[in-house]
């Protein structure tokens, strides 16, 4: 049985989820992973050789030209990224220089957070559905876990207060109805399941901040 | 970027000196300065997320975060910093790797 986070001796605040659960948070991350690094066009790999050298070349046009390779502040386009990432500004101009020099960090600690939390849910053959969180696991997962409600919220749609009740509600009542026939259609049946991942996030962070409360 | 983590908490928020004092008010200062951040309310982040970061990183007494969240709930936006361009450049890039959506302005707006 999944049960919610709670305070251990020690410190520590565990969990328990079945391997079915751990692996759709580990596939959610990664699929956010995948959307942040698409979106604002950032490579896997580190700079490639030639950028590094110029950074160190003595000439100052060839050092800007690889800080700009090596930072680049595109802007968002799908909206969930546009979430994570948002103007921090009307005026466009403050915006855009926040960009400029924020975002690559701000990208790289959203991903290496979503990739610490992979790496704690997928332990293949180990046989404890436990996981157990340190003092500084902790930010880590409550960061991690609303950037993925962050995006399933987005393909949910959800932008008022109350939204998500909402649309939890008319699908149970769909549920009830007997005479409705079976959804075909690819998107609402997938919509089902994002709101069921987007409920199981939700608890985990609820349970999470509230065994902070106690600890 | 100065190589320090922005998410770590925030100048003067982990002593027990004056700044801390003032910040465990419900109405206590909120800095001085040519700019400040200000939170917006979105329909996803958890009330007690919020009051989470704002008590972590701003070093606000459970109260005062309490309250701030309520603005943010009810008003659509709270004031949580004042101070120089660069502080409140940092204060804002911290609460978007929160998750929380934030902005920089000119101070004195409400």
């Amino acid at each position: 049985m999944a049960h919610a986070f709670r305070p251990r001796p020690g410190g520590t605040l565990t969990c328990r989820l079945e391997g079915e659960e751990r692996a759709i948070i580990a596939q959610v991350a990664q699929e956010v992973r995948e959307l942040i690094r698409h979106d604002l066009q950032l490579q896997e790999r580190p700079a490639p050789e030639a950028v590094q050298q110029a950074a160190q070349s003595d000439d100052p046009l060839q050092r800007l030209e690889a800080e700009l390779a090596g930072a680049p502040s595109r802007e968002p386009v799908d909206s969930a990224v546009q979430r994570l990432f948002p103007a921090a500004s009307e005026d466009p101009q403050v915006a855009g220089e926040f960009r400029r020099f924020g975002q690559q960090a701000l990208a790289e600690e959203k991903l290496e957070d979503l990739l610490r939390m992979i790496r704690m849910l997928d332990r293949p053959g180990s046989g404890r559905e436990e996981v157990a969180l340190g003092q500084e696991d902790v930010p880590v997962w409550l960061r991690g876990l609303n950037d993925m409600r962050l995006v399933l919220a987005d393909r949910l749609s959800i932008t008022r207060d109350g939204e998500f009740e909402t649309l939890r509600m008319l699908q149970q009542i769909g549920e009830q109805v007997e005479d409705v026939p079976p959804v075909e259609d690819g998107d609402v049946a997938g919509g089902e399941i994002v709101a069921a991942v987007y409920e199981l996030l939700t608890w985990l962070q609820e349970s999470l901040l509230s065994a902070l409360e106690h600890r | 970027m100065d190589g320090t983590d922005p998410r770590a908490p925030r100048r003067g928020s982990a002593g027990t000196g004056v700044l801390e004092q003032e910040r465990s008010s419900v109405f206590g200062s909120l800095g001085d300065g040519p700019w400040q951040a200000v939170v917006h309310n979105d329909p996803v982040n958890l009330m007690s997320y919020v009051v989470h970061v704002f008590r972590t990183y701003f070093g606000f007494s459970r109260a005062r975060a309490g309250a701030l969240m309520q603005q943010v709930h009810e008003q659509g936006r709270a004031i949580v910093s004042r101070g120089s361009r660069e502080q409140i450049e940092t204060d804002v890039q911290a609460m978007h790797s929160f998750g929380l959506q934030a902005t920089l302005e000119p101070s004195g707006q409400d």
